[in-house]
């Protein structure tokens, strides 16, 4: 099975660049022979969408941002599916339109997009300042989300469970 | 599990659109406020940092048009280190510019624009986007807005070295020119744009001015605004993305003046308001006089729209007969009917694709003569260029060592700012009448904006993308009588 990670967000905008840093590490970890591709884009919609084209399983790492009763650094494992299509109600995007869309519009035109895209959200408060370095709680998060993604690669894909991160 | 999310990056929320709305006793609006989010410390994060990193730090700044951030920060890195680039060097400049504005236009109008126009701006909400186009006008479209996107994404990952976020232009030109072979393969892009663009120009006419509902709408009162307009203009005052003068016109059409980039601060100044964090550009000889239309207002846009007006026409054939037929179909020259910018956009491109064919036929679009040399030492650099939604500015100073010690960032659509808040303010009040609100309606105030093709995001030194909006209507009693949330 071919399969992708992707490392999303911004690298210089705070806590928004710690899914580059897991991508990172779970590079630094796979095996060198593993049929798993890793990139780290910052991009949405159609343009996300075309880099995922021709693979099998995708899983995507990116910052969310915490609710009230989120701590910081918590990680949270869902499916795409699972997350609301913001585009179905309007086009929110002045540019683009969301990520279930566009997988829908690239399977319409006939491209081999996967059936599924996992998802690995860290939480995260402090992504409205520029700035190239994690907060505490966040960066530490990294290695526990760089070990979902690798234990994910090892399990067939599974419906949605929620992961805390022990203290 | 997934309502806790109040911003879901996967889909690049970075904040949200708010319009406030107030309405009077009688249900009436009295006024309304566009207000966004505001992204701190880019100013300070570059600080201390090399300008020769600025093209590639800055292009992160947004994901929707790193290209024009790359290609603005590279001009006032050039200027800062009194390096002229070679010939060659500026012309891959500009076709890697080119293919990216195909991508980004095409983008806006087949997945934001254009619903509203191909639907309808009353069909449901969930058929009114490039999914409901793609189903109403056939498959094929579809195929070809994905085709245009490759195609430019390969050009720019061709003479940029990376797809969407380029590294290959530094001060002085470009780190790599292009092969023989590379060449032939950008060409057959090139044509290959000059066709979709001619196809999407006249699906526009189909569609839009075939439609005497639409063509009204268009031409109504309730989108019209009488400003100053500016744009990009080589020497023969044609419209250009990449390089040139900043030209502006009054509302009339009469050119009001015209400047090199590193003059931008005797003519540009920023109004500041206590209910929003973005500062709202204005020409400074005419000054601030509020949100208001007219000669005597120093307010201004640069759009597409304001590109055609105040330009004298496009550089190549094919768009300068679409420009010819534009104003004689419209009624003259200069156009303030703000929706009529999804016509003119495009028409850029077509120009785009024009240009870019043009460029990559250039008998020396391959010599390896891509890079000068700098002897001096970098003080002060502005480089401008025409982002697809607005003029875009960057002005860096640095210390003697070339690092920088204060930036200054004028993006596309902050200078829209002023008229984008005037546009939904008056959409509003001729909408919304005796309190009743309905989705219909909304959306012919969000049609308002939309026309601007506005990235806050960008705006708001912030990553790009989805612009979710909060509207909340306000009883003359200070009660909120209707919140409608795009989450």
């Amino acid at each position: 099975m071919k399969t992708l990670i992707v490392g999303l967000g911004n690298p210089i905008l705070g806590d928004d660049g710690v899914g580059w840093k897991v991508a990172e590490e779970v590079r630094r970890q796979l095996p060198a022979e593993a049929p798993v591709d890793v990139t780290c884009l910052s991009l949405g919609g159609l343009g996300l969408m075309e880099h995922l084209i021709g693979y099998q399983r995708v899983i995507l790492v990116d910052s969310f941002v915490m609710g009230a009763n989120d701590e910081l650094g918590s990680i949270l494992i869902l499916k795409l599916s699972e997350l609301p299509n913001y585009s179905a109600f309007h086009t929110t995007s002045s540019h683009d339109t969301s990520l279930q869309n566009a997988i829908e519009l690239g399977r319409a035109m006939g491209a081999q997009l996967p059936d599924e895209v996992e998802v690995v959200g860290i939480a995260t408060e402090r992504i409205h300042e520029f700035s190239d370095t994690l907060s505490s709680p966040v960066a530490d998060a990294v290695p526990f989300a760089a070990r979902i993604v690798l234990d994910l690669l090892a399990q067939v894909p599974k419906h949605k469970k929620e992961y805390q991160m022990q203290e | 599990m997934t309502q806790r999310i109040s911003i879901d990056p996967i889909t690049r929320l970075e904040g949200h659109g708010k319009i406030e709305i107030f309405l009077d006793e009688q249900g009436n609006v009295a006024n309304s406020y566009f207000q966004i989010p505001e992204l701190r410390g880019f100013e300070r994060f570059v600080v201390g940092r090399p300008i020769e990193e600025m093209p590639l730090i800055t292009n992160r700044i947004c994901g929707v048009c790193p290209e024009a951030h790359h290609m603005a920060a590279s001009k006032a890195a050039d200027m800062a280190y009194q390096v002229d680039p070679p010939r060659t060097a500026k012309l891959l400049r500009e076709l890697l510019y080119m293919a990216f504005y195909c991508t980004d236009h095409t983008t806006h109008f087949y997945a934001l624009g254009g619903p509203d126009f191909v639907m309808g701006p009353d069909a449901p909400v969930a058929e009114r986007n490039i999914l409901g186009v793609i189903h109403k006008v056939g498959l094929e479209i579809g195929s070809k807005v994905i085709q245009m996107r490759k195609y430019g994404h390969a050009t720019v990952e061709i003479i940029g070295g990376r797809k969407v976020h380029p590294c290959a232009s530094i001060p002085g030109g470009m780190t790599k020119g292009i092969t023989e072979e590379q060449r032939t393969e950008i060409e057959a892009m090139g044509r290959w744009a000059i066709e979709f663009a001619q196809f999407s120009l006249k699906l526009f006419n189909d569609i839009v001015l075939g439609n005497k509902a639409y063509v009204d709408l268009i031409l109504g009162d309730v989108y019209t605004h009488r400003t100053y307009s500016m744009g990009l203009v080589d020497a023969n005052n044609k419209t250009n993305f990449y390089d040139g003068q900043v030209r502006v016109v009054d509302p009339n059409g009469k050119e009001f003046i015209k400047y090199a980039p590193k003059d931008y601060a005797e003519h540009i100044a920023e109004h500041v308001e206590p209910w929003t964090y973005l500062k709202f550009p204005y020409l400074k000889k005419v000054g601030w006089k509020g949100f208001t239309d007219g000669e005597d207002s120093g307010v201004y846009t640069a759009t597409p729209l304001s590109r055609l007006n105040s330009s004298d026409g496009m550089a190549t054939l094919l768009a300068q007969e679409q420009y010819e037929r534009f104003y004689a179909t419209l009624g003259g020259k200069p156009i303030h009917q703000r929706l009529a910018t999804h016509w003119a956009r495009l028409i850029e491109l077509l120009y785009a694709a024009e240009r870019w064919v043009e460029l990559v036929t250039d008998p020396e679009i391959t010599s390896p003569d891509v890079h000068a040399k700098s002897t001096h030492i970098p003080t002060e650099g502005v480089g401008i260029v025409e982002a697809p939604r607005g003029t875009l500015t960057h002005h860096y100073w640095t210390d003697e060592r070339g690092l920088v010690t204060k930036a200054n960032l004028i993006v596309g659509t902050t200078n829209n700012y002023a008229p984008i808040q005037m546009s939904t303010n008056k959409a509003a009040r001729s909408l919304i009448k005796g309190g009743v609100v309905n989705e219909g309606l909304l959306n012919m105030v969000e049609m308002a904006f939309r026309a601007y093709d506005p990235c806050f995001g960008c705006a708001t030194h912030s990553l790009p993308g989805q612009m979710p909006l909060e509207v909340t209507i306000w009883a003359a009693d200070g009660n909120p009588l209707e919140v409608l949330k795009r989450p």
